[in-house]
């Protein structure tokens, strides 16, 4: 049998094949971010003012998002990586896949500021215990290990733009009520990164998508939304085991509804909830922003907005006095 | 949506009408201006309804409800809320006329925002911190009978200044008049530190026992020996001043006024010291935990040497502060490096490192991108305009304060062996546009300087004794200045316009007028001037001949016609000559009289823009730890200010220069200038507006601001912030 030859290239960022991952890639190296850099101890006074319960909500929510950020750093980015377009892609999901890891590295951070090793132990093995969370991990990972790239790409946008809301929704909501305010900076940084993400992948899907026949071109569509409910009906067993105490699983739904028309918007499809079921409280939705229009002095932290700079030697002209 | 409105009475207690709104919390409300409606109009009217929202379900609920002004004076009294001896000072009829005073004026909150922040920070509440004692108009006649010190009339100009929003105190003096349990009124401290072990651990026990007390402390390390010089002659022992910081900050982090502020502090070093590499470092995004300073702000002091070496691309020596004191005999704080740079490059004895000085700025504007750090004092600008003998090696938190200092030495036992002069300030800001609709504006002026040396005379630090000292001998004050963008934007002017440019210069040409007038009225009342003003440039008469010698006046029509509008006399050269006649005979009272802060919190509460700033943005989004986000709209913003509302970053750094410089040639201190960049932007931008400031004569750079906006298909929908 003849051996085919393998011809390794080595990648080349000054011919860029889709203007798209330069742009990303820019973005991304520009938001880089470790969770040592938001002063999570100030938040330490805050943790004591909340209830017991409200306090054990607080840690499932982020052992929750711990397991997606897990699932999606080790296994769900780079499994995407043999499929992609250009080697610029590959470069910028390995990306991905590093910052997946520190956000789940971060949840650790707000442990092991705010709690105890017990509680954090509790936590965890509620993580194991849940049905609905093993569920959400099991369908996604089955995807993940399967063998059609567009379906993979799916479930990682719906992991990115729409999964891990149900868990966001609730440090917005303390940060909108004075609670736990540097814990949301540090996950404003997590939600800045995956609204990229989830946007990056959407993208490379739809380039895809559209090289493919018609009739597998349906057979997308069927299956996204599929998955999206197959995926809904899970997450709003999980959301009402998590915020039924707390009185806000009515809210938590509209918010997944929102996102997950995002979600859908990132692949290119119509939204699937409508308009008056995505009213997602103004103090939450305003509390997502991305935008770096937040102002802060010494006082309040170093907020969610800066960047690393771009670096430019200065001239003789500039020097010119 | 149809808007069914709340209605309340005059006390804001609910009519009993509600509609659909009442269904949303206050929170929700205020967030709304930061949303588009479905017609993708803003909705402004929405921060109103949360305000009356807020007063509706939560301040009127909780608050402590009293029967007569007499039955709530005792209570507090008795229960120690109130301090006696304010009290104690006036009759109880002239409060209860005051009272009446403050309530006829009919106050109300423009903003959610600024009721929030009043409430929760502000206020006083019960010991358990559940219930309101006092309403906003309280607040303000306890201020006034603290700061009057018992004459009723100056109490009565007091309440009319604060309560009208054209005067504000700093929060430090507006949260702690008249409370039993409370921090100090002083806002801001500056300490050096020598190159000994007994100065620097007061330096460090002096930071816990300010912070603990009031606002931020700033630190010299100028004069700290670097990492690897000798410790008794024995080489590569000495640490340097990382470790400093460290201890530092930890002791900020350790001490709030109870619980109010975090202790806040900032370092300042050298460009010339050799640790200044190793100190920008602490800052960087990777730095390892061991060096990384997360909390505490640093400033590097730039002397003019260092612009020229860097304009011919030269090497800049690094020099020991060590050997530099050895050779000199003085501090290499106290030294100017400009001056003496040439010496002690020759000079063998003190040892140098060398970096190429364009090095330096590339590296600071790396840092201020990622994080915003390091401020920048112009050293040898600030020395310049300085009318006070002696020098100045460092600024404050803000970079607004710029005084001069003398070191204290030590016993062995660390008991003190002299006594140097270390700088506090304490801070009050005119709000611009109420103090141009006010009647007198004169009388705004001397009333401020009044309350703000009330201030300095009641402060006494007894566990810092240079600073208890410096402030005797000083009563520094600073008159600061807010809502310059806000006013410019209700006049229809664009900022950073020539029109705007006019008006600023002779707003504060007006200003410094009127500030050294009762500074020199209230010398000649007490027959005392500050320390040292023999020696002054204020007693040589040398600082009023840019006044004198010269016609300030008005170069556009319609900056003319707003003084003329407003009634304000613009002071004219002979004006300045009596006023010079007077102060080289009865001398002023204050060292030093305007500073102009930031203002972050006050601005809120006073309704203003920040400062002499551009907005940050049109809905301006805060967060603060005890306040979680909350959405801020522009002063007097609506359809017919829109225009006129560019933001910091669409105005750019050019604009804002030009303005604080116009302010700043007559501020004898200095002006918090905060730099606002796009993400386009390079370290290269940033170092060309570092040049044209320190080039238009700006004395301090404040925090450098990257906005980056959300990529395309990600953001919000519908949100205000968003879009614009």
């Amino acid at each position: 049998m003849e051996k085919t030859k393998l011809i390794t290239r080595p990648i080349n960022w000054n011919k860029i094949e889709d203007q798209v991952d330069l742009d990303v890639w820019n973005r991304l190296t520009q938001n880089f971010w470790l969770p040592e850099k938001v002063p999570l101890s100030n938040d330490i006074q805050s943790w004591e003012t909340l209830r017991p319960h409200e306090k054990k909500l607080t840690m499932h929510v982020f052992t929750g998002l711990t397991m997606l950020d897990t699932i999606q750093g080790t296994v769900g980015a780079t499994s995407l990586i043999p499929d992609a377009r250009t080697q610029h892609e590959e470069a910028v999901i390995t990306n991905i896949a590093f910052m997946e890891s520190v956000h789940a590295k971060s949840y650790s951070s707000v442990f092991s500021t705010l709690t105890s090793t017990a509680e954090i132990d509790e936590a965890f093995r509620w993580s194991e215990d849940n049905p609905h969370l093993q569920k959400k991990a099991e369908i996604i990972l089955g995807y993940y290990n399967g063998d059609d790239p567009l379906k993979r790409k799916v479930a990682s946008t719906l992991l990115e733009s729409f999964l891990f809301y149900s868990g966001f929704y609730l440090p917005m909501y303390w940060s909108s009520r004075a609670k736990l305010t540097n814990t949301a900076d540090l996950i404003r940084l997590i939600i800045r990164d995956e609204a990229i993400h989830g946007y990056y992948i959407g993208y490379k899907y739809q380039q895809a998508l559209a090289e493919e026949s018609t009739t597998r071109q349906e057979e997308m569509r069927g299956y996204t939304y599929d998955l999206l409910l197959e995926l809904y009906e899970n997450e709003i067993k999980y959301t009402a085991d998590l915020y039924d105490e707390i009185g806000l699983t009515a809210d938590v739904k509209k918010f997944l509804h929102y996102n997950g028309n995002k979600a859908l918007m990132n692949l290119g499809y119509d939204p699937l909830f409508p308009k008056d079921e995505c009213e997602v409280s103004p103090a939450i939705l305003a509390a997502l922003s991305p935008n770096a229009d937040e102002n802060h002095d010494f006082f309040s932290g170093s907020g969610s907005s800066y960047v690393i700079g771009k670096h430019e030697s200065t001239t003789d002209d500039d020097w010119d006095f | 949506m149809a808007n069914q409105i709340v209605e309340l009475d005059d006390n804001g207690v609910a009519t009993g009408k509600t509609g659909i709104e009442s269904a949303m919390s206050y929170h929700e409300l205020n967030a709304m201006i930061n949303l588009w409606d479905t017609e993708g109009k803003m909705q402004l009217e929405k921060d109103k309804l949360a305000v009356r929202k807020y007063f509706l379900d939560h301040v009127n609920q909780n608050t402590v409800f009293f029967h007569s002004l007499k039955e709530r004076l005792d209570y507090l009294v008795e229960n120690e809320y109130y301090e006696k001896e304010v009290l104690d000072q006036y009759r109880f009829e002239f409060i209860e006329e005051l009272e009446k005073l403050a309530y006829s004026k009919k106050f109300r909150f423009e903003a959610f925002m600024g009721a929030y922040k009043f409430y929760t920070g502000y206020a006083l509440k019960t010991f358990d911190g559940a219930r309101y004692l006092e309403r906003f108009e309280d607040r303000v006649v306890m201020v006034a009978l603290a700061l009057a010190e018992g004459k009723e009339e100056i109490a009565i100009s007091m309440v009319e200044e604060i309560i009208s929003g054209r005067f504000q105190p700093a929060t430090p003096t507006f949260l702690n008049c008249g409370k039993k349990q409370r921090g100090e009124f002083v806002s801001c401290f500056l300490l050096r530190i020598e190159d000994n072990m007994e100065s620097i651990s007061r330096g460090i026990n002096s930071a816990l026992q300010l912070s603990k007390r009031g606002g931020g402390v700033a630190l010299s390390l100028s004069n700290i020996r670097e990492y690897g010089a000798p410790i008794k002659k024995i080489e590569g022992q000495s640490s340097g001043i990382i470790p400093v910081m460290k201890l530092l900050e930890d002791s900020f982090s350790y001490a709030n006024q109870l619980g109010a502020r975090q202790g806040a502090g900032a370092v300042y070093l050298n460009a010339h010291h050799p640790d200044i590499l190793r100190f920008l470092d602490t800052k960087r995004e990777n730095a390892d935990e061991k060096i990384r300073i997360k909390t505490l702000s640093i400033g590097v002091v730039v002397p003019d040497i260092t612009m020229h070496l860097a304009k011919d691309n030269e090497d800049m020596y690094l020099f020991s502060p060590y050997d530099v004191e050895k050779v000199y005999g003085i501090p290499f704080g106290d030294i100017s490096v400009t001056e003496k740079y040439q010496e002690m490059v020759d000079d063998p004895r003190i040892k140098k490192q060398k970096i190429k000085a364009r090095t330096l700025f590339e590296r600071i504007a790396e840092l201020q991108f990622e994080s915003g750090y390091p401020y920048v004092m112009y050293e040898d600008t600030v020395n310049a305009a300085n009318p006070i003998e002696g020098r100045i090696n460092m600024s404050n938190l803000c970079s607004e304060i710029l005084q001069v200092n003398t070191p204290t030495t030590y016993n062995a036992d660390l008991s003190y062996d002299n006594i140097g002069k270390d700088i506090s300030c304490n801070l009050g800001s005119l709000n611009i546009a109420m103090a141009m609709d006010g009647p007198d504006f004169a009388k705004t002026i001397e009333t401020s300087i009044r309350a703000l040396t009330a201030v300095s005379d009641q402060s006494d630090i007894e566990s810092v004794r240079s600073i208890s000292d410096g402030n005797h001998k000083s009563h520094a004050i600073g008159l600061g200045q807010m809502n310059l963008h806000g006013y410019l934007a209700r006049e229809h002017i664009h900022y950073g316009s020539e029109e705007a440019l006019d008006f600023t210069n002779m707003y504060f040409y007006t200003v410094v007028y009127n500030a050294i007038k009762a500074s020199n009225k209230i010398a000649i009342e007490r027959k005392s001037h500050f320390d040292n003003f023999e020696n002054s440039k204020y007693a040589s008469g040398e600082y009023f001949e840019k006044y004198t010698d010269q016609v300030w006046a008005p170069a556009t029509p319609k900056v003319k016609e707003l003084f003329e509008n407003s009634n304000i006399h613009i002071p004219t050269q002979s004006d300045w000559e009596e006023l010079k006649q007077s102060v080289m005979k009865h001398g002023i009272y204050n060292q030093n009289l305007q500073a102009v802060p930031p203002t972050g919190s006050i601005s809120y509460i006073n309704n203003s823009t920040s400062s002499i700033h551009p907005i940050a943005s049109r809905i301006e989004i805060r967060k603060e730890g005890k306040l979680g986000r909350v959405y801020y709209p522009a002063p007097f913003l609506s359809e017919d200010t829109w225009d006129y509302y560019d933001d910091a970053y669409e105005v750019g750094p050019d604009k804002i220069i030009d303005t604080y410089a116009v302010a700043t040639q007559h501020v004898d201190q200095g002006l918090s200038l905060t730099l606002f960049f796009k993400d386009t932007a390079t370290t290269r931008d940033v170092n060309r507006a570092q040049i044209y400031a320190w080039r238009k004569g700006i004395k301090t750079i404040y925090y450098i601001r990257i906005r980056q906006q959300a990529l395309m298909g990600t953001e919000v929908d519908s949100c205000v912030s968003c879009m614009l």
